[in-house]
């Protein structure tokens, strides 16, 4: 149950999405990442990918135009 | 989904950046709106036309920014990810589109115009457009949005697209700046407009046809790639 974080603020997608794809893949189950984004095509992308994949995914947004992307490896 | 709150592995709680309190932003969207609503009026009193124009630009904005509507991300997402979602999002756009594309020259055809608008309307397949369109697709994937994506997400503030912006209308004006020397490549190349091949109702048939062909690919496809069809 370890969490990592992944900053991805200031680019532009696809770079969030392939990044956290990358990260997630070095992942075990049941770990926890957490993606700092700020850019609005990435806030869809991002949760949209994992979800595909079955992953948890809670979106919360900490400041106007900046987002969390909690993700919980399931599988 | 609460588990991402329990403890981890060193058994500290998950930091959270505190959340800033919200301003409430309706004051600033009435004002905009007033605005938006009073130039309007000022635009309406030389031309009949610009208010419209500005209507739809401004529904356009508002539409494109709130949907996330992005066609780089549809022609970039299938190879990335393997998602088609917004692929086919834009294969219904092209389809609805197509639909009021022909009510509207079918009804100029009919009022006496041009059937054809003398094709100048039309742009000729040539080596021109296979370079640009290469060019234009290496370009958006790294500037991550097309034309209008990047000028969506420079009003939403985001600062590295400002760059993609400037690059965007350099590019512009130096291509227009060319024009003359690419048309000469185009001396040669056809110029197809499917009314003319098939007629008006068989160029709705046939362009209704190869979209739903592609979008049935786009189901498939991101059925292969990631296993769902959501």
């Amino acid at each position: 149950m370890a969490e990592f974080t992944l900053d991805c603020l200031g680019e532009a997608c696809p770079v969030p999405l392939m990044k956290t794809e990358k990260k997630m893949s070095e992942l075990s189950v049941g770990d926890v990442l957490v993606v700092s984004i700020d850019h609005s095509c990435a806030m869809k992308n991002v949760p949209e990918w994992a979800r595909k994949q079955g992953h948890n995914v809670e979106i919360e947004e900490v400041d106007d135009g900046e987002w969390e992307i909690v993700i919980e490896k399931a599988k | 989904m609460s588990e991402t709150n329990s403890s981890t592995e060193t058994g500290t709680q998950r930091v959270r950046k505190p959340r800033k309190p919200k301003k409430s932003q309706i004051p600033f969207a009435l004002l905009l709106t007033a605005l938006i609503i009073a130039f309007g009026f000022y635009l309406g009193q030389g031309s009949n036309k610009l208010p419209v124009y500005w209507i739809f630009g401004i529904a356009f904005g508002y539409i494109l920014q709130r949907s996330r509507f992005c066609f780089t991300a549809a022609f970039r997402d299938p190879c990335i990810t393997g998602s088609t979602s917004v692929t086919r999002a834009v294969l219904v756009a092209a389809a609805v589109s197509s639909v009021g594309f022909v009510a509207i020259k079918y009804a100029s055809a009919m009022g006496g115009g041009d059937s054809n608008l003398n094709m100048a309307g039309v742009s000729p397949i040539g080596l021109p457009l296979m370079i640009g369109a290469v060019l234009f697709g290496i370009g958006m994937v790294i500037a991550g949005g097309c034309a209008s994506g990047t000028l969506m997400r420079v009003g939403e503030g985001f600062l590295m697209q400002m760059l993609s912006l400037v690059f965007f209308i350099a590019g512009s004006v130096w291509g227009a700046h060319d024009m003359g020397f690419w048309g000469k490549l185009n001396t040669n190349a056809p110029k197809i407009f499917l009314p003319d091949v098939f007629g008006w109702f068989g160029a709705i048939v046939v362009q209704g046809l190869i979209i739903v062909l592609l979008y049935i690919a786009a189901v498939k496809w991101q059925q292969k790639k990631m296993g769902s069809i959501e």
